[in-house]
């Protein structure tokens, strides 16, 4: 074993922010390199990839990219990009945010955006609460789960993620695990090679904040949870993908479809504005 | 997870032969969570006893006959840290890799440019505010609009989404007004001028994103055509109750630039001055009009393209990946990039560093506060805009902006006809306040009356600065105009 300075990844890395501030185990850094990854085999033009996020521990991944990094208030991540996308349409732009951030205070926009079916990709870490502020119920948290502010057991039920995004529209949607790495190359992949609105949701431990709390004592063992509860069914249909404390996790890709997109409609727009006699 | 490789040799024959990979560990990067350990397909990495800097016990490799390194890759995939990684070792290397996959990535379509757009309508027209506003943001070269509908504000959106598509531009009709004013930031960091309009409920809601623009320093401008609040308030009628929540509305330290139009002509101009100080200081800008303005038709000379004096961007001057975004020029200024330009921006609501990196220290804060407040501060004199009105002699000013100024103007000639010495103070820029303007008023005149649709807002500013004059106030609740009578009716009462 040789003892070095740096890494492959650091060419795309802020690598003067590492050691980044997750935690020991969290997932985060998992999704960091399989974004990274994804770009450097995808040859796009690093300069043409922009990153938005929202606010919380997902939210400061764009800060340790070295592309043009987007982070901005909690849940707008998705309307940033796509006035971004709009203004730029040569740009690839991904938004890698929370569940919290992208479905609670920001639910609104990213249906919206689905529907859209704007030009962008969306990441999705989900771990189950609102990590950076100490764990918190979310609207993923599975029903029964313990967070801080559901100390007898969460009474609410889950969003099923891909399960939403397929029906507001979304071109592409798949969900993975972090034990899954290069399944999330691969789907970030994919989802490049499609022009629209593209979701990919990548369940990840977080064990300082929601893992200790449901009998998982730390990240290790909720890795070794996806590693004996993890199903790979591809085209599936994402209803099957509820998530409870205990059972099953649903992965794969769930939806893969062609439709017309945003920016198409908007060049079609502004020709049909300027023909003669418009 | 192991892949296998084809020795070039073996091509004939067909034998699978596995390579063997170099390990390599950056070991102060391990945060020891075992991953790597765990999840090799071939465990040949165990726990070392020794200690990293962070205390943690970083991987190391025991391979034997049995057990070797594939070069799978697995371990790197699987680190959080990026502090480990495999490379092919040297008799590896001669094997002939799987060929990599070609990924087709499709371009987004373009926008078509327009040529001989029609963005100036040199001319004259009959056009109410809001639609002046409208033309002023097209003749300023502002190609994204995002909006939500909300009376009095509506028309704005309206005239634009017609005419934008016919020079090349978007507008979108956001989902709602926190989603408007963040597509419009994200709009302004991609290259294109951009803006919203807005009415009190939505200024409300835009006002965390108002400070997002301050913070990060992203030019844009937002329109709010006031009515009567607070709340759903008089959603169809007037009011000027926002302008101290123009000044204050979003959190924090900051300073912001507003301006107040009395007609349709101004709506016009001063959209495009808006746009300008916007680039120029490269901070979000508000034109704060007011119902009756919006909805006012009169007469709007639209000049000659050439007549129109644009500000752009500060270009940054500095190489690509060398420049750090937010060193400001003496100006206080930093240049603005846009994003797919090579600049490698981080743009951040969190407190940041001239790179644009976080930073919780509080001198870091200290400098950032007062820079981009400063950047304003010492250029009010540039930026303020003000009209006088009859004040060379006059013994008592009524300060009056928007709409109010108009119905004050009558009365300042009323009252002259009664013989007494009034003038009017118009306010056009609102933020920053003119106080030395005032300081100097002061000097010489009594009586301050300030005429506005409020329960007493920007009274508040001129009584801090008129000392040791007398400031009286009118006001209105919102929901009509003061009349001239009335506004006589008090500059009378206060003169006497
Ligand atoms: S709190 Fe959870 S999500 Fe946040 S860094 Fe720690 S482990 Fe990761
Ligand atoms: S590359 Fe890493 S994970 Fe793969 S066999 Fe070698 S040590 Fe194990
Ligand atoms: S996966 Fe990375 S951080 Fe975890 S033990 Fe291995 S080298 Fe250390």
């Amino acid at each position: 074993m040789h003892e070095v300075e740096e890494s492959p990844l650091d060419a795309y890395l802020r690598a003067d922010r590492i050691p980044h501030i997750w935690c020991s185990g969290c997932g985060l850094g998992i999704v960091t390199g399989a974004f990274i990854r994804a770009i450097q085999k995808s040859k796009i033009d690093p300069k043409l990839v922009s990153v938005v996020a929202g606010i919380g521990c997902t939210g400061r991944i764009p800060g340790y990219l070295n592309f043009d990094t987007f982070h901005t208030t909690h849940g707008r991540a998705i309307p940033f990009a796509i006035g971004l996308k709009i203004a730029k349409p040569e740009l690839h732009v991904f938004v890698i945010s929370g569940d919290g951030d992208l479905f609670a205070i920001g639910g609104n926009h990213i249906f919206h955006a689905a529907r859209r079916n704007v030009n962008i990709t969306v990441i999705c870490v989900n771990n189950f609460n609102y990590g950076m502020t100490g764990g918190q119920v979310g609207p993923t948290t599975p029903e029964d789960a313990r967070t801080t502010t559901t100390p007898y057991g969460n009474i609410e039920p889950a969003f099923n993620l891909p399960y939403v995004m397929a029906s507001s529209g979304a071109v592409y949607v798949a969900r993975w695990t972090t034990l899954q790495p290069r399944k999330i190359l691969d789907s970030i992949l994919e989802a490049l090679q499609k022009d629209g609105f593209s979701f990919i949701e990548v369940i990840s431990p977080c064990p300082t904040a929601y893992g200790r709390r449901n009998a998982q004592k730390d990240a290790m063992e909720t890795m070794k949870f996806y590693q004996y509860k993890t199903k790979v069914k591809h085209g599936a249909d994402p209803k099957e993908g509820d998530i409870s404390l205990t059972g099953e996790i649903l992965t794969g890709k769930f939806v893969d479809i062609q439709k017309t997109t945003y920016m198409d409609r908007v060049k079609m727009l502004v020709e049909k504005a300027n023909k003669k006699g418009a | 997870m192991a892949t296998t490789y084809i020795i070039k040799d073996d091509e004939k024959t067909k034998k699978w032969k596995t390579p063997h990979g170099e390990l390599y560990i950056i070991k102060d990067r391990c945060k020891g969570c075992s991953f790597c350990i765990e999840f090799c397909p071939k465990k040949v990495l165990v726990e070392s006893k020794e200690f990293n800097a962070k205390g943690y016990h970083p991987p190391e490799l025991q391979e034997d006959e049995t057990k070797k390194c594939i070069n799978c890759g697995f371990c790197a995939m699987i680190c959080p840290e990026f502090a480990i990684f495999s490379e092919a070792d040297a008799q590896s290397k001669d094997i002939a890799q799987i060929p990599e996959k070609e990924y087709p990535i499709p371009e987004s379509p373009k926008i078509p440019e327009i040529k001989k757009a029609r963005d100036v309508l040199t001319g004259e027209h009959f056009w109410n505010g809001d639609v002046a506003a409208a033309e002023g943001a097209i003749a300023a070269g502002c190609k994204f609009f995002g909006g939500y509908p909300i009376t009095p504000s509506t028309e704005v959106a309206e005239h634009i989404a017609e005419r934008m598509p016919q020079v090349g531009g978007v507008y979108v009709q956001m989902e709602d007004e926190i989603a408007s004013i963040a597509a419009v930031l994200g709009a302004a960091w991609g290259g294109a001028k951009s803006m919203t309009a807005t009415s009190g409920p939505g200024f409300s809601l835009m006002q965390e994103n108002i400070g997002l623009a301050v913070i990060t320093e992203t030019p844009c401008l937002i329109i709010n055509v006031q009515r009567g609040g607070p709340s759903t308030g008089l959603p169809t009628l007037v009011a000027q109750a926002d302008v101290m929540q123009a000044r204050w509305g979003t959190h924090g330290d900051h300073e912001i630039i507003a301006l107040a139009p009395n007609s349709p002509q101004e709506c016009f101009d001063l959209t495009i001055e808006c746009f300008n100080l916007a680039y120029k200081y490269r901070t979000p800008v508000l034109l704060m009009m007011d119902e009756c303005v919006g909805h006012m038709t009169e007469r709007v000379v639209v000049p000659e393209r050439s007549k129109i004096h644009l500000v752009d961007r500060k270009k940054p001057k500095g190489e690509p990946g060398k420049v750090k975004i937010y060193e400001a020029d003496e100006d206080l200024v930093p240049p603005m990039p846009y994003a797919g330009e090579g600049y490698n921006i981080h743009m951040t609501g969190l407190t940041h560093d001239e790179r644009g990196y976080p930073s919780t220290i509080p001198e870091t804060q200290e400098r950032m506060i007062k820079r981009i407040c400063d950047k304003i501060r010492i250029h009010a004199d540039e930026i303020i805009r003000y009209e006088e009105f009859m004040l060379e002699d006059a013994e008592i000013v009524v300060v009056a902006y928007g709409i109010t100024s108009r119905v004050v103007k009558r009365a300042v000639v009323m009252a002259r006809e009664k013989g007494i010495k009034a003038g009017m103070f118009r306010l056009i820029t609102l933020w920053p306040f003119p106080e030395k303007k005032v300081r100097e008023l002061a000097k010489k005149v009594k009586n301050f009356l300030v005429v506005e649709i409020n329960y007493g807002q920007m009274v508040l500013e001129v009584e801090r600065c008129a000392c040791p004059s007398k400031v009286h106030f009118l006001g209105k609740m919102g929901g009509s105009v003061h009349t001239p009578e009335e506004v006589l009716q008090k500059i009378t009462e206060v003169t006497k």
